[in-house]
């Protein structure tokens, strides 16, 4: 019987301890990092392939599907795992010292990084993530079909509502941007594409207490009917779009390879649109960062882990960014070796990014004012709320969450 | 009473009652103690806030709408679980062939977590997809295929959640009323048919009145139970980005604002769980009335 | 003609009860042993250990809980002690606590202890279901009082009249009250999803709704582990129906709600107002 076989016996028997071990105890040494579970094939061989050539101590990597983001912040409510994980930087856990100051290991390298990126993870002065690979998202089109429906490709809100309705026929759908109804991807971009944001620009307040905010989000409410709902995967996968179920899809930029493979030439992306004059095309900008828990047992040997392979190891960083989906690399050094991204659709979005690139999850912006937000944009969009009024209460959360910031 | 007895009886009661003690009566101190407190991220908070936790959460239209979802979830599922569960225990108290073999189907979803059923309604039965089950009996006759999940407006996600809880708990219920049905005296029906009952006035005069006790404990755990929803809510209409705004159960709300994603705020979410235990406390009390008035 | 109805009405229903269990057997296992054996080696699940932990939860609480619950439930029926009455309305009074109000201090609790991602947090907070305590009470109150008298002439004491009389005469109460505690052990979910951070002390239902609420979540691999996961529970109430039968009939006839008094403390959602072995949300299993 071979292993696996064996495995599969054993596991039906319910005795099969195999594995990673438990974790506590045994080995003693070993540090846990945490990962949300990407969704490119290979990112997580290459991750534990990492974790294993590390001399310094023994690494255990934990991959997370599911709501990660949840998952994340219960585990930092006083528990010394994991020790290293990914995130983006929150000003809150700062406050309540749950992360530590990654300073002293940038060293030489600190210009290499992105200015921006850098800044994001960056609270009081003091650095608490080191960015890992550039994540951004970008409307997906196939010309061929926008060209048999007569649309040009959409340049401002009110041309995507009309693309999107216009592109649905029979079992074709406009466009896909989640099971939410873009409520999720949407709602960053929306407040870009009005000149807004989630904070003003000293990140005292929230940036988006106007009437154009009420606006733009109902347009959301608009392009409801052209949108694909009930996907088997959401947003994030390019299934829907491959499948051919969608003319359009607003997805991560990792997904170009996929794309690529499934369309060939007939694929165009674009930056999410603006409103009007006073706003502005725009792609979010994420970057998962590597930070060391506060209450991990060996927080030294933690940062050496972390410093080994986020700012000494350029060779894994690349292949980190560019081997599995199309990720910009987070350090200039490394912008060159990104092949996919010098040209066709990888090129344009590095432009977007460039040009109209924004943070989508700055770290002075509360969980509790995002959920508010969010909650807000969901009533307007998918229950046609009225959004003046959704959009008030949200802004007043946001208020009292942002100043206790400063408290 | 001597001594003896004294060290006896905590002998048998004290290891059960120093757990309820560390692991009940504990934290609902703890909770009652942290909710006067700014507790974000952290279980041993210094910032003391008064009833400003209380102030907050009865105007978060959050928790107001959770304590709605409740209400109207119980509208949906109590009153077909007590019709259903009370027509499949009288159809199969009925049968004398293959009654065993009935009984154990209707009875098997109870050895079904929540989670699987999840699984199966959200990725097979109910998937918006065409291929999905309820879609394709829908395609049969003739109807369009819908987002099952995904669409809030008709909020056709509600008969998602109940058809999945009406699938794992109606056979337990079943059982209930099967055992009670089996206490009523068979003379009261003979009684009955002699004084020329039709079978509809024997049911209306005999069985009922006999089910009476065990259709109220089937009204409160039903009760009870969904005030206590989380799984079926969680894994259908939760993905890895968290929870959409609508259809968000107290349980679901306190478990977003305290733990998930919405704000690791423990202050909040104990005077939430306060709240909810003097709501649960005064439900109590008049169902208590109302029922001992219907007696 | 009626009973051509009831016929009828019966295999319907009987056929959509089953449709759920038919998919997971089509989507799942019946697409390939290669699926199976998929299952338990891919690494995002870790479902061979999650098998294991959910065995290992299951067994310890349910021991524990019989072992805990039925000696407070003999003491209170049986042992003359002046503030019985008073520890027994402490007991019942937290029958009407129900999850929603625990959930949050009792992970508190728990944290503090340093029990996040350990056996200790995932087993112990569960073990202490009142409802349990109450229903062996009442049965402890009705067991023939001549075997325990016989006992003592023997010269044991009440502990070892516990251990040598009551409990060998009382397997059948036992197994019915073990077999609706392991169930509701190994279908639990958000005590898990709270406690089990690591993924060396997920349980299977963690593991599941991890993969379910993924952002890719693979449907094949899910129905196959979900098949799975069903599997020994299924088996088990197979075997032993009849006594999760009679625990549910037991729980009807002796729960506080329907007793002589009226519905006067409710049983407030079974081991889920004791908290963990209830958070699967289904109160009194």
């Amino acid at each position: 019987m071979d292993r696996r076989s064996f495995l599969v016996v054993a596991g039906l028997l319910g005795v099969a301890a195999c594995g990673s071990n438990t974790g506590r105890g045994e080995g003693g040494g070993a540090l846990k990092h945490w990962y949300h579970a990407y969704g490119e094939d290979g990112v997580q061989d290459a991750v534990r392939r990492y974790a294993a050539a590390y001399p310094g101590a023994k690494v255990e990597v934990q991959w997370n599907p599911g709501d990660y983001d949840s998952k994340i912040v219960t585990a930092l409510q006083n528990s010394a795992v994991p020790d290293v994980f990914e995130a983006q930087v929150k000003a809150d856990w700062v406050r309540q010292k749950q992360v530590v100051p990654l300073d002293d290991l940038l060293g030489d390298t600190r210009d290499d990084f992105v200015r921006a990126l850098l800044d994001s993870q960056t609270v009081d002065g003091k650095l608490y993530g080191i960015p890992q690979a550039i994540d951004t998202q970008v409307l997906y089109y196939r010309p061929s079909l926008l060209a048999k429906a007569g649309v040009a490709p959409p340049r401002t809100v009110d041309e995507l509502v009309d693309a999107a309705k216009r592109l649905t026929t029979g079992s074709l759908h406009g466009l896909f941007a989640g099971n939410d109804g873009g409520v999720g991807v949407f709602t960053g971009p929306l407040l870009w594409s009005a000149g807004l944001d989630f904070l003003t620009k000293d990140g005292k307040a929230p940036g988006f207490d106007d009437p154009r905010a009420a606006t733009v989000f109902g347009k959301l409410r608009d392009l409801n009917q052209g949108l694909l709902l009930g996907a088997p995967t959401d947003w994030s996968d390019p299934g829907a779009f491959v499948d051919g179920r969608v003319a359009m899809q607003w997805t991560g930029l990792w997904n170009l390879p996929k794309i690529t493979a499934a369309h060939g030439t007939d694929v165009g992306v674009l930056p999410f649109p603006r409103l009007d004059d006073s706003g502005a095309e725009s792609v979010p900008v994420g970057a998962y960062s590597a930070m060391v828990n506060a209450r991990s047992t060996n927080i030294d040997a933690a940062k050496a882990y972390l410093k080994w392979l986020w700012v000494e190891k350029t060779d894994y960083q690349t292949e980190f960014a560019t081997a599995f989906g199309a990720h910009l690399p987070a350090r200039q050094s490394l912008a060159a070796r990104a092949q996919s991204l010098h040209s066709g659709p990888g090129k344009d979005a590095v432009g977007f990014v460039t040009g109209g690139g924004r943070i989508a999850s700055p770290a002075r912006w509360p969980a509790r004012a995002n959920t508010a937000l969010s909650d807000a944009v969901s009533r307007v969009a998918r229950q046609g709320a009225d959004p003046v009024g959704e959009l008030r209460s949200a802004v007043d959360i946001a208020r009292t969450e942002i100043a206790r910031l400063d408290r | 009473m001597t001594r003896g007895a004294t060290r006896t009886f905590w002998l048998f009661v004290g290891p059960f009652a120093a757990g309820l003690l560390l692991f009940t009566y504990l934290p609902i101190g703890w909770s009652a103690y942290l909710s006067l407190f700014d507790a974000r991220n952290t279980v041993t908070p210094t910032d003391f806030t008064g009833f400003d936790n209380y102030r907050d959460i009865l105007t978060d239209r959050a928790f107001l709408d959770s304590i709605g979802t409740f209400t109207l979830f119980a509208v949906f599922i109590i009153p077909t679980t007590v019709v259903l569960a009370l027509v499949l225990a009288l159809l199969v108290n009925q049968i004398r062939f293959a009654r065993a073999f009935f009984q154990s189907v209707f009875f098997l979803p109870f050895a079904c977590s929540y989670v699987v059923a999840s699984l199966v309604w959200k990725m097979s039965l109910f998937s918006g997809v065409d291929s999905g089950v309820v879609n394709t009996v829908l395609g049969w006759f003739g109807g369009s295929p819908r987002a099952w999940i995904g669409t809030v407006d008709p909020p056709l996600y509600w008969v998602v959640l109940v058809t999945a809880r009406l699938w794992l708990q109606l056979g337990f219920y079943m059982i209930l009323l099967i055992a009670a049905l089996r206490r009523i005296p068979r003379y009261h029906y003979e009684a009955a048919a002699i004084d020329g009952a039709t079978p509809w006035q024997s049911f209306r005069h005999v069985t009922l009145p006999g089910l009476r006790g065990a259709l109220i404990a089937v009204l409160t755990l039903n009760l009870i139970n969904a005030y206590q929803a989380f799984d079926e809510f969680y894994n259908i209409l939760g993905d890895s980005r968290g929870y959409p705004p609508f259809a968000r159960p107290p349980l679901v709300y306190l478990y977003y604002t305290s733990l998930g994603s919405g704000g690791q705020d423990l202050g909040r979410g104990s005077a939430g769980a306060v709240i909810l235990a003097l709501v649960i406390a005064l439900a109590t009390l008049l169902s208590g009335r109302v029922f001992r008035r219907a007696r | 003609m009626r009973s051509t109805l009831r016929w009828i009405a019966l295999i319907i229903a009987a056929v959509v009860f089953l449709v759920p269990f038919f998919v997971l057997v089509r989507d799942g296992v019946a697409t390939g042993w290669s699926t199976v054996e998929e299952v338990f080696t891919d690494s995002d699940l870790s479902f061979a250990r999650s098998l294991l932990n959910s065995t290992i939860v299951a067994v310890l609480q349910t021991v524990g809980q019989i072992v805990l619950c039925s000696l407070a439930g003999y003491g209170l029926a049986r042992i003359p002690y002046r503030h019985a009455p008073v520890v027994l309305y402490a007991i019942v009074a937290t029958l009407m606590v129900p999850t929603a109000v625990t959930f949050v201090p009792s992970f508190v609790v728990v944290s503090s202890l340093g029990w996040l991602s350990d056996f200790r947090g995932l087993v112990v907070p569960g073990l202490f279901s009142a409802l349990n305590v109450f229903l062996f009470r009442q049965y402890f109150l009705d067991f023939p009082v001549a075997l325990e008298e016989a006992g003592r002439l023997d010269g044991l004491s009440a502990w070892g009249t516990y251990w040598r009389i009551v409990i060998p005469n009382s397997t059948g109460f036992l197994a019915a009250i073990a077999v609706i505690d392991f169930i509701g052990s190994w279908n639990q979910f958000l005590w898990p999803l709270l406690i089990a951070q690591d993924s060396s002390t997920w349980t299977v239902q963690v593991a599941l709704s991890n993969l379910l609420t993924a952002q890719n979540p693979q449907p094949t691999l899910l129905f196959a582990a979900a098949a799975v996961s069903l599997l020994p529970i299924v088996l088990l109430f197979i075997i032993a129906q009849r006594y999760l039968v009679r625990g549910v009939t037991d729980m009807d006839n002796s729960a506080p709600l329907t007793g002589p008094g009226g519905p006067h403390p409710i049983p407030g959602g079974g081991p889920g107002a004791s908290l963990p072995a209830g958070g699967r949300g289904e109160g009194v299993v």
